[in-house]
């Protein structure tokens, strides 16, 4: 982490840790982030959002590759009859260890692993792209001030006053099947990371303008102008490193919210196609026929993936929040 | 033309065909279920509660007066004003306060789809060129105000659902049919007339085609036809108290929450015999919570589920797996079919080999389990038509009952005749906000798959469906979509009611298609010119049917998937039920309570 050590620059002041330490030993001068890490992993709460992290990104890369076919029909493990699978608990067996899905006895472990995949990837890059935009955006914004913030600061506005669903549902019905040489489900993930990253990046973009704002006018600012430093060494050189913490944890907190904003679109029917499994249809294909009635566990396993992963983002992103930034103590 | 099912059919796109409004598909999931066949598993009729015992017989036959008949309904109609609803259960409910021209003969099994008279004497007569029909009205019959009912009063029925701007739900088959389709209803033209309609003496009425319509006795089926008193007519608050020419009249209607009806003491039941007032007092409650009304169905809170499209998956797992609820449930054939549009003009399906491969190679089990299994989803269908429509003959072609999970052998010899020994891509559209049509096109991708054929899915919403993207020929065309999964229902029992906006070459438009296969073969179309002809007598014109089926199938234009069925639960409270083939629910106009 890239923290300035500019002491002026340093948003913790003097923290309690700095100077406590246990007799005889002498007193070592710790960076920010050896701070913060220190906080971070007194954290338990935290800690555990970090690890489930890590697993969620480990079943995502490595799982697809252990689990079976997501896509084979299994109907000789499903009741005709009552469209539910056979056994109890949604067909739990030590081949199915999730159980299978109503009506076509698919591999529900296997839909899961490679819906939590498509989940993720969505997520993370869809949040790259909100960051990205969210601080080019808000730095210049914050910095310059006058017209160009004025300018800058009502399109945000006006993002954050879109009719965000309703344009994504309209615009994935009218795209064409195949656009800058993607076709199918990889034109769709592209689509869908624009649409989600591009109009969540004014959230981004109001929190560093925010904190350009109080920087700015900050000593180790004008020396650099004084020096004469150009705007853009300012901008990236000198401001965007006090911005790491920040960022950081926006972009933790805001991943939870695009994973869930792309469960709702493949609620909708407008994200992923068919077959490929995704979180979200399956918990519509479990609400609107009815399923969840008849086989809970159809609901509850995509419903509880959806909620750990969102909860591991949000506690995560909590904790990083308290640890770099202990003013919210 | 396609009743709607369901108010969940919101996505119906109302197409001005030809003829008929056209609405497509339900997403009402017709939970139904199947013991195999049509109607033609029998039981004796008049009997003892059984399984599928109301199919072909009346259950708890009874003559017993008095009582409360309650009715629940999961959402609302779209208005209880008979010239103003689409619903097949409004339809079938309004028969008890508003008696059409003609009616459908109150019978079970296939008696039911029959036409008889309802307040005219008899059925219409064509005139020898075919553009005239006539009507005879019974005299002395009266509205529940004591006024008589006259010819005038039927001519304003049907003159005032020429405005749609005050009455925009029923269907427009009088302005496409008859002579005068400018007229501009008697709201906005209180001074004019409908030419079309004439009254030459009290009671007799005719009607005056722009050209030949043999089925124009379906049509004066129609609740629009019912007589409304021009002088009680209140415009889009009609439905609230419509005059009755019924057994029941209103006496309270609180717009979406509760109707209440009560014997109408101007009825007699000699003038109405497919029509009965047995209840003394009839209830029909709104907006009631699907999974919560079918709970106090099963508890006998309530008598019959208004919309008779079947329970929910929670109460449909409690009955099938209950035998003594079973026994008391019917799985009835809703008249309406799932299937896929098979294109004849995107290449290489436009090659019938191909389209045969496709047929061979589907595997109907899975579709059936998709639309929910054999209860809920339906029956393996193997024709165009339902066995619930004139003219359904029982073939085939493509060993879909054979083979139901599909005869892969004879798709490769198709596929090599087509020229794609080897299989060939496709585009498959179907509407990605119905989670049954999803899983649908999901399984035909996988079982395709299986000779090499490779679809690729293209999922719409609901709502454009008909009128931007399968429905629009140019754009399947441009996007290569072979496959187009659909769903539909006659609005009346018969051949033409089925089959001409589906598959009759003249039927193709450039939005709101409801050809979609573009099948304009020669042959089926000049087999619907022949039907047509008003001098042809019905047994031939049911054999036509049949025929066209079958041509339709030798084209292969048409994957069928499943016939639709409702698993409906019969209260035992409930006297003389028995399922009216053409609603695929219980008779409502019949019923009475035994406690």
């Amino acid at each position: 982490m890239a923290v300035s050590l500019d002491p002026s620059a340093g948003q913790s002041g003097p923290s309690p840790e700095a100077g406590v330490s246990s007799a005889g030993v002498p007193i070592e001068g710790r960076s920010l982030g050896q701070i913060a890490w220190r906080r971070l992993r007194r954290d338990r709460v935290a800690m555990a959002g970090g690890i489930i992290i890590v697993f969620l990104i480990l079943v995502a890369v490595i799982g697809p590759h252990l689990v079976q076919n997501p896509n084979t029909y299994n109907p000789n493990l499903v009741d005709p009859t009552f469209s539910r699978p056979i056994g109890p608990w949604g067909g739990i067996s030590l081949a199915h260890p999730f159980g299978v899905e109503p009506v076509t006895g698919r591999d529900m472990l296997a839909r899961t692993v490679v819906g939590a995949q498509y989940s993720l990837l969505i997520g993370f890059l869809a949040t790259v792209l909100a960051v990205v935009i969210g601080v080019f955006f808000g730095i210049i914004a914050g910095y310059f001030g006058g017209w160009v913030d004025t300018v800058i600061a009502r399109s945000m506005d006006v993002f954050l006053a879109f009719p965000l669903l309703v344009f994504a549902i309209a615009l994935v019905g009218v795209i064409p099947d195949t656009a800058w040489g993607l076709s199918g489900n990889s034109l769709r993930v592209v689509l869908l990371v624009f649409i989600i990253g591009f109009f969540a990046w004014p959230y981004m973009g109001r929190i560093v303008r925010g904190q350009v704002i109080s920087l700015r006018e900050r000593e180790f600012v004008d020396a650099a102008r004084s020096i004469g430093a150009r705007g853009p060494y300012i901008l990236f050189r000198e401001l965007l490193p006090n911005l790491v913490a920040p960022i950081l944890v926006y972009s933790t907190l805001l991943i939870p919210t695009n994973i869930l904003f792309e469960a709702t679109l493949d609620y909708l029917g407008v994200g992923l196609i068919p077959p490929t499994p995704s979180w979200g249809q399956m918990l519509s294909n479990a609400v609107t026929n009815g399923f969840y009635y008849i086989d809970p566990m159809f609901m509850v396993i995509p419903g509880l993936a959806i909620f750990i992963t969102v909860m591991a983002f949000n506690l995560f992103g909590d904790g990083l929040r308290d640890a770099l930034d202990p003013r919210t103590h | 033309m396609k009743r709607r099912k369901s108010i969940a059919i919101a996505a119906c796109a109302a197409l001005t065909g030809l003829t008929l409004a056209a609405c497509s598909s339900s997403s009402s999931t017709p939970t139904s279920g199947s013991s195999g066949g049509a109607s033609s598993t029998g039981t004796s009729s008049g009997g003892a509660e059984a399984f599928n015992a109301s199919l072909n017989g009346v259950v708890n036959p009874s003559t017993k007066k008095g009582g409360t008949l309650t009715f629940a309904e999961s959402s609302v109609p779209d208005s209880l004003d008979p010239g103003d609803t689409y619903y097949d259960w409004t339809w079938n409910f309004t028969r008890l306060y508003a008696t059409p021209l003609v009616t459908y003969k109150s019978a079970p099994g296939s008696a039911g789809l029959q036409i008889t008279p309802g307040i005219a004497t008899g059925l219409g007569t064509e005139s020898a060129n075919g553009l005239v029909w006539t009507y005879h009205l019974k005299h002395g019959l009266k509205f529940s105000d004591g006024e008589a009912i006259t010819s005038a009063d039927v001519k304003y029925a049907v003159e005032r659902t020429y405005d749609r701007s005050v009455l925009p739900n029923g269907p427009t088959y009088f302005p496409t049919l008859l002579a005068d389709p400018t007229y501009p209803g008697p709201y906005k033209d209180k001074k004019g007339t409908l030419t079309s309609v004439t009254t030459p003496d009290a009671y007799t009425i005719q009607f005056h085609l722009l050209k030949p319509f043999p089925d124009f006795n379906y049509v004066a089926a129609i609740p629009q036809t019912a007589p409304v008193p021009p002088s009680k007519d209140t415009g889009a608050n009609y439905q609230l108290n419509p005059i009755s020419s019924g057994p029941y009249m209103f006496s309270s209607y609180q717009l979406n929450k509760q109707a209440t009806l009560v014997d109408n003491p101007n009825w007699t039941p000699t003038e109405d015999p497919q029509a009965s007032q047995l209840a003394s007092k009839i209830v029909l409650d709104l907006n009631v919570n699907a999974d919560d009304l079918d709970n106090r169905l099963l508890a006998g809170d309530i008598d019959v589920d208004a919309q008779g499209t079947g329970v929910q998956a929670a109460a449909r797992a409690k009955i099938l797996s209950s035998p003594t609820l079973m026994k008391n449930a019917d799985d009835a054939l809703s008249g309406f079919l799932w299937f896929a549009y098979l294109n004849t003009k995107v290449a290489p399906m436009n090659n019938v080999a191909c389209r045969e491969a496709v047929e061979y190679a589907a595997d109907k089990t899975e579709q059936q389990d998709a639309y929910g299994g054999p209860y809920a989803g339906g029956a393996i269908a193997s024709t165009v038509m339902p066995p619930n429509i004139v003219g359904y003959k029982s073939f085939d072609l493509y060993n879909a009952l054979s083979q139901p999970s599909g005869d892969l052998t004879a798709a490769k010899a198709a596929l090599k005749t087509c020229g794609h020994p080897n299989g060939f891509t496709t585009g498959l559209a179907y509407r990605s906000d119905r989670p049954k049509e999803v899983q649908a096109a999901e399984s035909l991708q996988a079982a395709l798959a299986r000779v090499g054929i490779t679809v690729q899915l293209h999922g719409y919403t609901s709502g454009a469906y008909y009128t931007d993207f399968a429905g629009s020929p140019n754009y399947v065309h441009q996007h290569d979509l072979g496959i187009d999964m659909g769903g539909w229902a006659a609005d009346w029992p018969d051949g033409y009611g089925f089959l001409d906006e589906l598959t009759n070459g003249n039927a193709i438009v450039p939005a709101g298609n409801t050809n979609i296969s573009e099948l304009n073969d020669p042959v089926v179309n000049n087999l619907f010119t022949q039907a047509t002809n008003p001098k042809l007598s019905s047994a031939a014109e049911t054999a036509i049917w049949s025929q066209i089926d079958h041509e339709i199938m030798k084209d292969a234009a048409i994957l069928p998937e499943v016939y639709a069925k409702s698993l409906l639960y019969r209260s035992p409270n409930i006297t003389n039920a028995y399922v009216q083939g053409y609603y695929g629910m219980y008779n409502y106009a019949v019923l009475g309570v035994s406690s």
